[in-house]
């Protein structure tokens, strides 16, 4: 018992050192920032809507497409971090094929970048 | 990994090339005028790499450690997915032309699904086999809406995209219990799990990958996208649909389930004789009732997939020998079908009510004989190739003991038949109006005159497509 | 040669058929009649030079399937050349007499064409009939078999407009059929014993049928003799054998050229070339031999009977044919082929000039048909009178008793009633009544014809137009105020010229070669030779063959029946174009108490074979037909030309008889009531209730409910909401899960 407690210790002092951070962060907010609220200010805010509204509703479609793209470069990250983290160990074919698969990642950011699709207006 | 093994996917890695090159050259330089030449480029590489894969291929070699095979069976379907798709690349482009739909994308979606395709037919692992999937579908999404400003091709789009990634859920859900059971996600390896006995488990993962190929040939009953999707499509689409895309997909299905569970074909023989005989009535008898001559096709599709299942669901080779036949032959009738509905207009303006092809053969009569043809072999009359098409698929029904299943396709094919002479008797014998006109550039006028001939002096021996048809069923089924 | 000879017809009838509208009706009766001349040309060469040895012209590689392979071949042997001459001739004849006979008729309106389509019917018949003739399989031969009923059917209902023709052609197609039937079991049954359908093949392997036994239907059967009664129910069917000779009477619906050359000369006798040509396997039948030959006498008799009575001309020559037919089987029956060609190869020149002599009389009497509307014609058509006369005197068999001078009916009918004699001695009595009625219907056709007054202007209002046969003839368009008989042009009487020639001369010319000494007719036929002697005797069973060069081979080229075993071993069909084996002891010693034992004593052969014994019949037999010729003569000149009145009162006397012969035996009413009416009765059941209530009721059903009513389902299902199309992909996951789950057998 008292061994896999031990083993859970670290998590412990990261959530402690989580929630700590955590209140600094608000409580430097509420002592130090310069207040000057107006409506628009202390709305709340997602993706440009209402927060609580009707969620079947028209929205702009720039938004999907952003997020489309967000989760493509999103996704590369996901596959770069293990490549990354056995880096030392791999062999080159394993390093070759990374590098094409962001070279096909990076054509594609090529086109949508001539296309406009980052320009939001 | 060697250099044997890359040679082996040399198609594959020359279009996707070929893909990205052309996607930077055009969108960096003149854009859409640079269309026109894509497509045809596209389509001679289509052509070249036809040639190739049936002449240089040889052998059956499994590579990158077991993910990917190359045999006569999937240089069969390459083949007959690069020919239809360079067909149909071809007829559209004097169509999207003419209509100001002609975007430098079109061809490189083409391609790219193109290249799913291959490597769907081509694997041999679960994991492959869904990349190649995806790749396909995502594609073929966004062909679907290529019109982006007109509101059926969205909707068509978008419908296909969410029921498409519902059965990619329902295969992926399937991929996943089989490989929970199986322990491997390699054909090879669940084929040995398989034959030493079959888990309840493993079976449903089973039904839920064939549930999930079953939506990508609309067989019945996970069929209900594709009227919708072909009518909504611009027509060069829905005929690229109609194509490539069911061969490369049912050549899946035959692979899933001869390479993977080989073993246990009293198993998924039942499934797909329920979605055979589904699809068959499905498509014979909706079809009577739509005016509209791209869901017509559909229907049309939906039943012919219901007569290729036939041959799969059987389990022998003369079977599996048997639907890629039927596949290539359904291929090039839709070709040369769809080339005609694509000169369908009036003022200029395209229309598909089948009510316009009334009196047609008085104004066009060398067109009207060609789809004259062209129906009838749809129909299966003899003694057009369409014919022995259905007629070898249920001969490997009735050899194989599935008498009643052939039985069943006769009588959906009579049924079927009611629609396919309704529109020859339109065009020959019906209302006095003033038909359509047809207005057709020489490509599509060629595609026409050419797959009715086809289906006419292809009776004498089917142009020896038997032969490697048979090699194809043999490397398949062991 | 052979095969100009086959084809010329065909030629003639497809440019004839389908090219009249271009070169004109003229030129297409033109090109069909001299391709018929050049092909009877040909045959006549082919006939003379012949040397009986036999032939095979392959023309083409026919039917491949399985084991069953054949040529398309012309097999040309003494039969084939026979027959060739006898098609050709007859067929080219009749063509040329058709230019008169066809020139004008009622039964079309001015202006309709009707010429070419005659002719190249009748060029077709010939050539399916030369195709019948020269086959070589058995296949071959039923599409010949098949190509003359067909064209037998479009010639009887050639006037088409007629309700009767019409009835009278499907009735010979139909009872066709019945025979058909068997001959097609005939060749099943061959195939299946023998794995060949060549006449080669299933010669060689006769003496083995005979030795196997095959279940048909409730039995076992001998397979000789089953095979050999199939196949003979086919000849029964085409030639008009009792049972099913219905057909041939009515048939006479057609033209008469077509009854002379089809339902007289040719297609009616195919039936007897069959089981001649098929003599190999039926010598080894002996059962389906005695089936053949009390059938035969029986038709003869039949026939003879009914034609006493008749008063239609055309029906009397035609149950005068299906009398003649029956003597033809029956000596096929008795063994004796080359006499029942013989009375074939005679009967087709005089029968055909009876036919086309009886179409001058309908033409000379503006188509009146009926005899009792004749009477007195000798004046004014002589030359029509002379070549009856012959035809007469060739059918009733005049001649000088005990010599061979006479007229060829004398010859030939006379060789089958000695043979009949030897083989049976029922069938015997039989031929010779009904030659003795052969002759009587035959004077009375001639008597009430062309002596006597003529009853045409008479009590019967010939004037007027008004009697009641003459009018269901129709109108006569030979001009009106024209109404004396007058005798027919030159093309029409050449042709008759020409038969009478071979109705007075064939019989003499060739009685040698058909009926001769045995080893003339076997050399002509091309036959091996049987050798006498000391064989004769207890070792009968070890007769040697002799082919024709002397040369002794073994036993199994001819083999008796007591070599049968050794006979199939090697399996060599015989050679020729017959087959005629010899006596076994237990027929001979029936043989040896019939004949006259004065004359086997001086016989220089003995009678080991039939045609040996049919010589030394007794002399009373040899005289009989002729007594019984002279008795009916006799009787019908009483009748006819000393009291008319007679006949009318014996009929009364005699009425259920007279009833009884005129209605034919009641046959058409038998089988109104045994087939026509269940078979009818059967169609309308099925028809009404069958096909009207349960198919088409069903069909339509489906077809114009169900279907429909799918459809407008299908359609509400595809109502264009995506979660509809959701909901409907996971029903079906659901549902395959499921069945799955339930019936899949996973462990």
């Amino acid at each position: 018992m008292d061994l896999i407690l031990r083993e859970y210790l670290p998590i412990l002092i990261l959530l402690a050192v989580a929630v700590g951070l955590g209140l600094v962060l608000i409580l430097a907010a509420a002592v130090l920032a310069v207040r000057n609220p107006d409506p628009e200010k202390v709305s709340a805010y997602e993706c440009g809507f209402n927060a609580f509204d009707d969620a079947r509703m028209k929205f702009d479609v720039r938004f999907y497409l952003v997020s489309i793209l967000f989760i493509i470069f999103d996704l590369e990250v996901a596959f770069l971090f293990p490549w990354a983290v056995a880096f030392g160990d791999m062999s080159m074919a394993a390093f070759w094929s990374m590098m094409l698969f962001l070279g096909v990642l990076t054509v594609g950011f090529a086109y949508e970048w001539k296309k406009g699709a980052l320009e939001w207006e | 990994m060697t250099s044997a093994d890359f040679r082996i996917l040399l198609p594959e890695i020359l279009l996707s090339g070929y893909a990205m090159a052309a996607l930077m050259a055009a969108v960096y330089t003149t854009r859409d005028k640079l269309a026109a030449t894509l497509v045809w480029a596209t389509a001679g590489l289509f052509v070249a790499l036809a040639l190739y894969i049936g002449a240089a291929g040889v052998g059956e070699r499994t590579v990158f450690n077991g993910l990917f095979v190359d045999d006569p069976f999937a240089r069969f379907a390459k083949v007959t997915i690069l020919l239809s798709a360079a067909a149909v690349l071809v007829m559209s482009q004097d169509y999207m032309y003419r209509r100001d739909l002609l975007r430098f994308e079109y061809p490189i979606l083409v391609t790219l699904a193109v290249v799913g395709m291959m490597v769907m037919v081509s694997s041999a692992d679960l994991i492959t086999l869904y990349m190649g999937l995806e790749l396909q579908s995502l594609s073929l999404y966004v062909v679907a809406s290529i019109r982006r400003d007109s509101a059926k091709s969205s909707e068509a789009g978008l419908k296909y995209f969410v029921l498409g990634a519902l059965s990619s859920g329902l295969l992926l859900y399937g991929a996943s219990l089989v490989y929970g059971y199986a322990g491997t996600t390699q054909f090879a390896g669940i084929l040995t799990t398989v034959q030493a006995g079959v888990p309840l488990g493993l079976l449903f993962g089973l039904v839920f990958m064939l549930a999930g190929l079953a939506f990508k040939v609309s067989a019945a009953p996970f069929h209900m996208w594709t009227p919708d999707v072909y009518e909504g499509s611009p027509t060069p689409v829905t005929a690229f649909f109609a194509t490539a895309p069911k061969v490369a997909a049912m050549a899946l299905i035959a692979r899933l389930v001869q390479d993977a569970f080989g073993g246990i074909p009293g198993q998924w023989g039942q499934v797909l004789a329920a979605l055979a005989v589904a699809s068959m009535f499905l498509g014979a008898v909706a079809a009577i009732g739509q005016r509209d001559i791209k869901r017509l096709m559909a229907y049309s599709s939906i039943a012919h997939m219901g007569y290729a299942l036939i041959g799969l669901c059987v389990g022998t080779a003369y079977g599996v020998q048997a639907t890629m036949i039927y596949m290539a032959i359904y291929v090039t009738m839709n070709v040369g079908t769809f080339a005609f509905i694509l000169s369908m207009e009036r003022d200029g303006r395209p229309v598909s009510d089948i009510a316009g092809l009334n009196q047609f053969a008085r104004k066009e009569p060398l067109k009207a004989l060609a789809m004259l043809v062209l129906l009838f072999s749809l129909a299966g009359v003899p003694p057009m190739v369409g014919f022995f098409g259905k007629f070898y698929v249920l001969k490997a029904a009735v050899d194989a003991g599935w008498v009643w299943l052939a039985v069943a396709g006769a009588v959906a094919s009579v049924i079927g038949a009611f629609y396919y002479l309704r529109l020859v008797y339109f065009m020959y014998f019906g209302a006095e109006q003033d038909p359509v006109d047809s207005r057709m550039a020489p490509v599509q006028w060629g595609m026409l005159v050419a797959v009715a001939a086809i289906m006419l002096l292809g009776i004498v021996n089917l142009f020896g497509i038997e032969g490697p048809a048979a090699l194809a069923a043999q490397a398949l089924v062991r | 040669m052979a095969t100009i000879i086959l084809f010329a017809p065909l030629i003639g009838a497809i440019i004839c058929g389908f090219g009249w509208r271009l070169i004109g009706e003229r030129a297409g009766q033109v090109i069909t009649t001299s391709l018929v001349f050049l092909a009877a040309a040909l045959s006549w060469w082919i006939f003379l030079t012949f040397d009986g040895t036999t032939q095979q012209i392959v023309l083409m590689r026919w039917i491949e399937s399985g084991t069953m392979g054949s040529e398309w071949a012309i097999r040309l042997d003494r039969l084939t050349a026979i027959m060739l001459v006898v098609v050709t001739s007859v067929s080219a004849l009749v063509h040329l007499y058709s230019f008169g006979y066809m020139a004008h008729d009622d039964n079309w309106r001015e202006g309709e064409h009707y010429k070419a389509r005659f002719f190249a019917y009748l060029s077709f018949f010939t050539f399916s009939m030369l195709m019948l003739v020269t086959s070589d399989n058995l296949v071959q031969m039923f599409f010949g078999w098949e190509g003359v009923g067909v064209a037998s059917y479009l010639l009887i209902g050639f006037y088409y407009r007629k309700a009767s023709a019409n009835a009278a052609a499907m009735k010979a197609f139909i009872v066709n059929r019945v025979g058909d039937f068997g001959f097609a079991l005939g060749i099943f049954a061959l195939f299946y014993l023998t794995d060949s359908i060549r006449f080669d093949d299933v010669f060689a392997a006769a003496p083995a049928l005979a030795e196997t036994n095959l279940t048909f239907l409730w039995g076992e059967w001998n397979a000789a003799n089953l095979v050999g009664v199939l196949l003979f129910i086919g000849a029964m069917g085409k030639s008009a054998q009792l049972f099913l000779h219905t057909w041939l009477p009515d048939a006479m619906e057609g033209p008469t050229p077509v009854s002379a050359l089809i339902h007289a000369a040719t297609m009616v006798t195919a039936g007897v070339f069959l089981v001649c040509r098929m003599s190999p396997l039926y010598e080894y039948a002996p059962q389906a031999l005695a089936f053949i030959t009390v059938l035969g006498a029986c038709t003869a008799f039949v026939a003879a009977t009914i034609g006493l009575v008749q008063n239609d001309i055309k029906r009397v020559i035609a149950y005068s044919t299906m009398s003649q037919l029956g003597y033809m089987f029956v000596a096929a029956g008795v063994g004796v082929y080359p006499v029942a060609m013989f009375h074939l190869f005679t009967h087709a020149f005089f029968k055909a000039m009876l036919f086309l002599g009886a179409g001058s009389v309908i033409h000379a009497t503006h188509h009146e048909q009926d005899m009792r509307n004749y009477g007195g014609l000798r004046k004014q058509i002589p030359l029509t009178f002379w070549a009856m006369l012959i035809g007469t005197l060739a059918i009733t068999g005049v001649g000088i008793p005990l010599t061979h001078y006479g007229f060829a009916g004398f010859l030939s009918k006379d060789a089958v009633i000695e043979s009949a004699w030897v083989g049976s001695g029922f069938a015997f009595w039989l031929l010779v009544v009904a030659a003795c009625f052969t002759s009587f219907y035959s004077w009375r056709l001639m008597f009430m014809t062309f002596f006597g007054e003529s009853r045409a202007h008479g009590g019967h209002g010939h004037d007027d137009h008004n009697g009641a046969v003459h009018d269901a003839h129709g109108h006569d368009d030979h001009g009106h105020g024209h109404h004396e008989p007058h005798e027919s042009p030159m093309v029409m009487l050449i042709p008759l010229g020409v038969l009478a020639l071979g109705a007075v001369f064939s019989g003499m010319i060739w009685y040698k070669v058909f009926f001769g000494e045995e080893t003339a007719v076997r050399d002509w036929f091309g036959m091996e030779q049987v050798a006498h002697g000391e064989a004769h005797g207890a070792d009968h069973g070890a007769v040697a063959a002799v082919n024709s060069e002397g040369e002794t081979v073994t036993a199994e080229a001819a083999p008796a029946e007591g070599h049968a075993a050794e006979g199939h071993a090697t399996g060599v069909a015989p050679k020729g174009a017959l087959l005629m084996l010899p006596f076994t002891p237990e027929e001979q010693a029936v043989v040896d108490t019939r004949l006259d034992a004065a004359k086997v004593a001086k016989a220089e052969h003995p009678p080991t074979t039939i045609i040996n014994a049919a010589h030394l019949v007794p002399t009373w037999v040899k005289v009989a037909p002729f007594i019984a010729m002279l008795i009916g003569f006799a009787v019908a000149w009483l009748f006819y030309i000393k009291d008319p009145s007679l006949p009318r009162r014996l009929a009364q006397q005699q009425r259920p008889l007279y009833l009884f012969l005129l209605n034919k035996w009641y046959f058409d009413e038998l089988y109104d009531v045994i087939f026509v009416r269940p078979a009818r009765w059967l169609g309308g059941f099925l028809w009404k209730r069958g096909d009207g209530a349960v198919i088409d009721g069903s069909i339509n059903g489906v077809a114009m409910g169900i279907v429909p009513m799918l459809t407008r389902l299908a359609g509400r299902a595809q109502s264009g909401y995506l979660f509809h199309y959701a909901f409907a992909m996971v029903l079906g996951i659901v549902a395959l899960v499921t069945w799955m789950t339930l019936f899949g057998g996973a462990k």
